[in-house]
């Protein structure tokens, strides 16, 4: 019991000092993040500030050169079998959806737990119909990705994650190859997510979804956190010159 | 020697010679895919030795060509207490060039496969053997059937390699060979033998075209 109650403290996702440099460039100049479970995190920064890549580190898509990275308290394992697991608990939502081009949309979203989980194929195969229908693209499920919209098929690369049964979710710009119109019904389960409780590390450029969404906002610039804060302080009050420059920019139009 | 004398005194040596470039075709070619796949997925590994010594086979097998391949099978393998006999030797000739071509058809094939499809893979908890089966093998398969058609008739064409050394029974070319040492069939001899070749392969490409129209992934 003792030990439930403490990993129920500890947050689930925890970086420390993380430093990282692709050659001369330092990309996460000593970043410490924590994120509480059902906490949603929203990260924002100009482009090349280092967002996705903090994002990326949490299940190690990108390495790390100092620091660590804990995962409910554990430190991330380097690799093998125990990445694996890990990363089997987290879900990853990315930019271009990256859906299985030679699986159906019922095949994307069962692989995981038949592969990984072990799951009987019918049963995956239910939950799986469950998650489509929630995200709306039940009636897409015999479909292949390439016969799909954008915004469906983000909403199928969610529906993929969440059979996972993940601690927390990672959404690494899940609206910017959309088309305007398709972004609100990918949002729109974002929310749906973050209400049930989900922990949600977002980077993305939406600020009304940050605004209205988010516990937390994280300002990035440089590679450095620059300001951390509840939506309304930062919005409304930045403390940072970065923070202010930046805001007036995204204003501008 | 006229075509229809050609044909009554050697149709049965033709015909013996077709069926002989098919089934040596048809065991190189098997051999050569098992072997690219091998080869390919070592390439593809995370354990640096392996990918080293995939690459430096496919550089290798490559880039020496049939004839010589032949004769070091046949003459300098021997010094080495290695004898083959000359029909496994050729397909062995044969194999070894074909998985060199088949593994680069395979990686050109595994390139067409975004990097993001691995990462979702990866993000999900798959190891490296999954994500090999489930994602990277079937879509590299199936975008590599018209180069893989190619291959096929490529590993035909090579067969012809068996005109080089004393098989029994001959293969299409060593036919042409057998046959104008006792007749003067001259070019039409040839003619003979190479219908068949073109005939063969014209068939191939059909049915690859028709195989890859199936299985494409649409993106």
């Amino acid at each position: 019991m003792a030990t439930e109650e403490t990993s129920i403290q500890l947050p689930v996702i925890e970086l420390d000092h993380v430093n990282k440099h692709y050659g001369d460039l330092h990309v996460l100049r000593d970043v410490s993040l924590s994120v509480e479970k059902g906490e949603v995190v929203v990260v924002i920064g100009p482009s090349g500030s280092g967002k996705s890549t903090l994002c990326r580190t949490i299940n190690r898509l990108e390495t790390i050169d100092d620091g660590r990275i804990l995962i409910e308290g554990r430190p991330l394992p380097e690799e093998g079998r125990d990445l694996a697991a890990v990363r089997a608990e987290i879900g990853m939502v990315f930019q271009s959806f990256n859906l299985f081009a030679h699986k159906s949309i019922l095949d994307n979203v069962t692989m995981g737990p038949v592969e990984v989980l072990g799951r009987p194929r019918k049963e995956a195969e239910a939950e799986a119909m469950e998650l489509l229908r929630r995200v709306g693209v039940a009636e897409q499920a015999q479909k292949v990705p390439a016969q799909l919209s954008g915004g469906q098929r983000q909403r199928v690369a969610i529906a993929r994650s969440l059979a996972m049964h993940p601690k927390a979710m990672l959404f690494d710009e899940p609206t910017s190859a959309l088309d305007p119109e398709m972004i609100n019904e990918v949002l729109d389960v974002m929310v749906e997510l973050a209400r049930q409780g989900m922990t949600m590390v977002v980077v993305t450029h939406e600020m009304n979804f940050a605004r209205r969404v988010s516990d937390r906002v994280v300002f990035m610039a440089d590679g450095q956190i620059v300001e951390e804060g509840s939506p309304a302080e930062f919005f409304d009050h930045p403390q940072s010159q970065r923070a202010r420059d930046f805001l007036d920019s995204i204003k501008g139009h | 020697m006229g075509l229809s004398e050609l044909l009554t005194t050697y149709g049965d040596v033709y015909l013996t010679a077709l069926l002989t470039t098919w089934k040596m075709t048809a065991v190189s070619y098997v051999g050569a895919m098992v072997l690219a796949l091998v080869v390919t997925v070592m390439r593809v590994s995370p354990i640096r030795p392996l990918r080293v010594v995939g690459d430096l086979y496919v550089q290798v097998f490559r880039n020496i060509p049939g004839v010589s391949l032949v004769i070091i099978i046949v003459y300098a393998l021997p010094v080495l207490k290695v004898v083959l006999d000359y029909g496994p030797s050729v397909v062995i000739a044969c194999v070894l060039l074909g998985s060199a071509f088949g593994s680069e058809n395979f990686m050109s094939g595994i390139n067409t496969i975004g990097v993001g499809q691995i990462e979702a893979a990866r993000s999900l908890g798959m190891g490296f053997v999954q994500i090999q089966r489930q994602v990277v093998i079937p879509q590299a398969l199936r975008s590599a059937v018209l180069p893989m058609t190619n291959l096929l008739i490529a590993v035909m064409l090579t067969t012809a390699l068996g005109s080089q050394v004393p098989l029994s029974p001959n293969e299409l070319t060593g036919a042409v060979s057998y046959i104008n040492t006792r007749s003067t069939g001259g070019i039409l001899a040839f003619a003979i033998s190479a219908l068949g070749y073109v005939l063969t392969a014209v068939v191939i490409g059909f049915v690859g075209n028709r195989i890859d129209k199936r299985v494409r992934i649409v993106r």
